[in-house]
């Protein structure tokens, strides 16, 4: 049987690529500019002349842009893996061990991941300012992981709950403890799992604004996203200095993804049972 | 010497009671098999023996020993899935060592026991794989051989069978049952397939609705079930079924008269309606000794040649039998033939109960 070419299929792909692509695109594209060809009416839509000074007039002159991907790297990396940690703990516990009221408690938790962020710096500057946690990487870690929890806690639960219950049963009749058998059989069994939850948070951490700019108040402390926007200078916006920089902290966050993409796709299950 | 022992064991989960006091004593080195129709609580038995559910009310002994509130490790039991519940991260040999290195066996050991078993399911040139890359039946071998490797004192397997394909599920019961005659270990069986259960069981255990119907041999189970249920769900196909009133004269018929008996053998002195059951492969087509039987003509409605055998859907009047008959030369739609009921082969119970009246003779 030949297949009939899927051109709905492949147009649908192609509208919905564009659209999430064309913003970034763009953006490669103005890095790639002078700053006449930036403000250019009617607009560049290929960089004429074609330059790669704003990069490198960012590295000579802005080093620090270097420090904030650095420290959005080491918040994002930190929240991760208190996240997957505790997150993965909590929605075993609450997809598994059977707890009475385990629905009730899962919608309490989402329920609190409902409130803005802004809401809650407030609370969050003074007590951190009251435990020394301003300007600390623990500190945004420990507030982005209150964040992003209860999403992680979700992500996991729902990915244990597909796991066959029967695998786990069998490990507590070959003698297997509760945590053991987290360990040794949930874990690596959910691992795709695992991998999707932690990629996501991390991209959510890497790019989180408002804690971000309230707790990181030194600019040695500031996240990518954060010191980036703080470049305008007092009379115009330096699109050139932002794209080129927003570039650059794009890039941790593509390498990642690609190295994890393979482990998100494989089967693990695959053989458990029938 | 093993026996497992179920002292009114219930399991109710709040108001609901998946299993209600079941009495039974599972002797030393038995084949038993629980049967019965899905939800009807032998899972939840099983499972209540193996340590995965609680005991809500009486209790259970293993081997003498009061084992509800024992871990499941500590029981001496080991089980067997029906979807296999491999670990499909670690290797055949890795799967069947589980149990040992738990229980800090040296590695010179488990090598020596998980080789053993290994060879005797066949499993040798797999021990390196991962269940992934195993045929069904293999997986189920593999899970077979991770429960034979921790020698328990016990096994149960929780319909073992049913994700097989019809052929391999003959050839793994035929195995089961040369391991059981090897091993010896008490065993508890459940399934949903009366022949599974009349093959491989010393005992079968009958259960609806969380309550124990019949406890027996296949050949008592088969020859005298205690109830309707019991009668309708061993056998295949079903036996057939057929109300009887008694009219004035003394004669048993059905309701429009066309299948009329006249004398039955019970005390029938005080009933006024039953239930008769036959099977179908009692049923003679085309009689040559009408002795001890009834016999009546019938029309042959419908015939479905299975191979060795045929069934035929016949007509007496309005009533409706099923007949098993040899798959040469039987007699095919639209034929008017004779039958016979022998005497000797008939059930009767009460239809309102469903239990089985006494014969007397």
């Amino acid at each position: 049987m030949q297949l009939r070419p899927r051109f709905g299929l492949y147009a649908l792909v192609t509208v919905s690529v564009l659209v999430s692509f064309l913003p970034i695109i763009w953006l490669i594209l103005t890095s790639l500019k002078t700053t006449a060809g930036i403000y250019a009416w009617p607009p560049q839509y290929i960089p004429d002349p074609f330059t790669l000074d704003n990069y490198i007039n960012i590295i000579q002159n802005s080093p620090e842009l270097l420090i904030y991907v650095w420290n959005s790297f080491v918040v994002g990396f930190g929240t991760t893996v208190f996240t997957l940690v505790f997150g993965s703990m909590a929605g075993y516990a609450l997809s598994r061990l059977g707890m009475r009221r385990a629905g009730i408690l899962m919608i309490f938790i989402l329920a609190v991941s409902m409130f803005p962020p802004v809401s809650l710096i407030p609370s969050l500057f003074q007590n951190f300012l009251q435990f020394g946690l301003l300007n600390t990487y623990i500190g945004l870690i420990i507030a982005h992981t209150g964040l992003f929890l209860p999403f992680a806690v979700w992500m996991l639960a729902s990915y244990f709950a597909t796991l066959p219950v029967e695998i786990e049963e069998a490990a507590r009749m070959d003698g297997m403890g509760t945590f053991r058998i987290f360990r040794s059989i949930v874990i690596p069994l959910s691992w795709p799992g695992f991998v999707a939850t932690g990629l996501i948070v991390f991209i959510f951490s890497w790019n989180e604004f408002p804690l971000a700019l309230v707790l990181m108040t030194e600019n040695a402390m500031r996240t990518a996203p954060v010191g980036i926007s703080l470049y305008p200078g007092e009379y115009a916006f330096p699109w050139e200095t932002i794209s080129t920089a927003t570039v650059i902290a794009i890039i941790p966050i593509l390498m990642i993804t690609a190295i994890f993409q393979k482990q998100i796709v494989g089967g693990l299950t695959a053989g458990a049972s029938k | 010497m093993t026996e497992v022992k179920l002292k009114s064991i219930g399991k109710s989960y709040g108001a609901v009671a998946a299993v209600q006091q079941v009495d039974l004593t599972i002797k030393d080195g038995e084949f038993l098999v629980l049967l019965g129709p899905s939800g009807c609580g032998k899972s939840t038995t099983l499972r209540m023996i193996a340590g995965l559910e609680s005991i809500t009310a009486g209790d259970l002994l293993i081997g003498g020993k009061r084992m509800n509130d024992v871990d499941p490790k500590n029981r001496g039991v080991a089980m067997v899935f029906q979807n296999y519940a491999l670990y499909p991260h670690k290797s055949v040999f890795d799967n069947m060592a589980m149990a040992l290195k738990l229980q800090k066996v040296a590695a010179s050991e488990i090598e020596k026991r998980v080789g053993t078993t290994a060879e005797m399911l066949g499993l040798t040139e797999y021990l390196g794989r991962k269940p992934a890359a195993l045929s069904g039946g293999q997986r189920q071998r593999v899970a077979i051989g991770r429960a034979i490797v921790r020698t328990p004192d016990v096994f149960l397997f929780d319909e073992p069978l049913s994700n097989l394909d019809a052929k391999l599920r003959v050839k793994m019961r035929m195995e089961l049952q040369e391991l059981h005659d090897r091993l010896g270990v008490t065993s508890v069986y459940v399934t949903h397939d009366q022949v599974e259960a009349m093959t491989l069981a010393d005992r079968i255990v009958i259960m609806n609705k969380g309550l124990v119907t019949q406890v027996g041999t296949p050949r008592e189970v088969y020859d005298h079930p205690v109830d309707e249920f019991v009668a309708g769900f061993i056998g295949s196909p079903a036996m057939n079924f057929i109300d009887l009133v008694r009219n004035d004269n003394g004669i048993w018929k059905t309701a429009c008269c066309s299948l009329a008996l006249p004398s039955l053998p019970l005390d029938t002195s005080r009933l006024l309606s039953l239930r008769l059951g036959i099977r179908p492969e009692h049923i003679v087509v085309n009689p040559d000794d009408e002795k001890g039987a009834f016999t009546y003509q019938a029309t042959v409605k419908l015939d479905e040649l299975l191979g060795a055998d045929a069934l035929l859907n016949l007509k007496v009047g309005d009533v409706s039998l099923l007949a098993r008959v040899g798959g040469m030369d039987y007699p095919v739609k639209g034929d008017v033939l004779k039958i016979a009921l022998p005497e000797a082969r008939m059930h009767f119970f009460n239809p309102e109960t469903g239990l089985a009246y006494d014969r007397t003779h």
